[in-house]
């Protein structure tokens, strides 16, 4: 018995929900942030199981692509954490409820 | 043999996800959180996209990742406080809310077979990186070079967010329109008429235009 298409899109459908479920519960900001890169993820994972289901290589370069969104997604995100970091002392989404730095 | 593998690897995906949502220590966390990539690398490659895994691990497992831990490390941060009292209700919410939309898409797999199996058997090429990088350059030539243009801003970006900006001291002479310069760059030992070469032109101009008294006396010296 070989997987089907729908067991990837179950898995993608249970990491996604479990980062949902993360960016609420959590609130440290570096764990919300990984949260967010679990969710990346598994849309990463929806469109390889496409491209490998219905034979097309459209899904494989989309997924090139979210890989360098979330890198830089990465970069600025860490840097607005550390911003944060250094105008707060703290990391808690909740002191950090203002918008003036 | 295949599904044995899937399970195998979709039980760690599934099982290092809900450790990087229920660890308190964000390090844990992110330990956590490569797992779950390098799962689903191992999916990749059950996938027939063994560049994409590759990848994967590369710029994920290895690099983002490293980021992310390396920040964690600069910051110094301590576990996660138990929770204050507010908004504590929110919790079950969330949990049954993620049950609910679990079951959801479940009931629309299980009830919809949209897309009959079609064995992958046939060797295909699609996932060669051969064949990612015709796409890449031939029809996906835009989104290309805007990506490299993206990850243009995020360094500009990055670095000025994460820029240490000078703390201005007692000594510290504000010119606005300029940059924060210390006193010893605008006050040398220098009498004030011959700062022609010494000085830079913003500065000396920034000066003059605003009417700025330089009282080299009540300066104070270090």
């Amino acid at each position: 018995m070989t997987p089907q298409l729908s067991w990837y899109l179950a898995l993608s459908a249970v990491l996604f929900t479990i980062g949902v479920a993360g960016v609420v519960i959590k609130r440290n900001v570096i764990a919300m942030f990984m949260c967010i890169e679990l969710m990346l993820n598994a849309v990463n994972l929806t469109f390889v199981a496409f491209a490998s289901f219905f034979q097309d290589v459209t899904g494989q370069l989309f997924v090139f692509i979210v890989m360098t969104v979330a890198a830089a997604e990465a970069a600025v995100g860490l840097g607005i954490i550390i911003a944060i970091f250094r105008n707060r002392e703290s990391l808690d989404v909740d002191d950090a409820s203002i918008l003036k730095l | 043999m295949l599904a044995l593998l899937f399970i195998l690897f979709a039980g760690m995906a599934i099982g290092c996800a809900i450790a990087v949502v229920a660890q308190r220590n964000p390090l844990y966390s992110a330990i956590s959180l490569i797992g779950v990539f390098l799962s689903l690398a191992c999916l990749y490659v059950m996938l027939a996209a063994p560049f994409i895994a590759a990848v994967q691990v590369i710029v994920y497992a290895g690099a983002i990742m490293v980021l992310v831990v390396f920040v964690i490390m600069l910051l110094n941060v301590d576990q996660e406080e138990r929770r204050r009292p507010h908004l504590a209700f929110l919790v079950p919410a969330a949990i049954v809310l993620a049950a609910v939309l679990i079951g959801e898409v479940a009931f629309i797999l299980s009830s919809v077979q949209l897309y009959p199996h079609t064995p992958t058997t046939n060797i295909s090429d699609i996932g060669l990186t051969a064949s990612i990088g015709a796409g890449l350059f031939t029809t996906y030539l835009l989104p290309f070079e805007i990506t490299s243009i993206l990850l243009l801003m995020a360094i500009v970006g990055a670095m000025t967010l994460a820029r240490q900006t000078m703390i201005p001291s007692a000594s510290t002479r504000i010119v606005p329109g300029a940059q924060l310069l210390a006193l010893n760059i605008i006050d040398p030992k220098v009498p004030l008429d011959d700062t022609t070469t010494v000085l830079t032109h913003t500065t000396a101009e920034a000066e003059r235009v605003l009417g700025i008294v330089h009282d080299h006396e009540s300066a104070p010296r270090e």
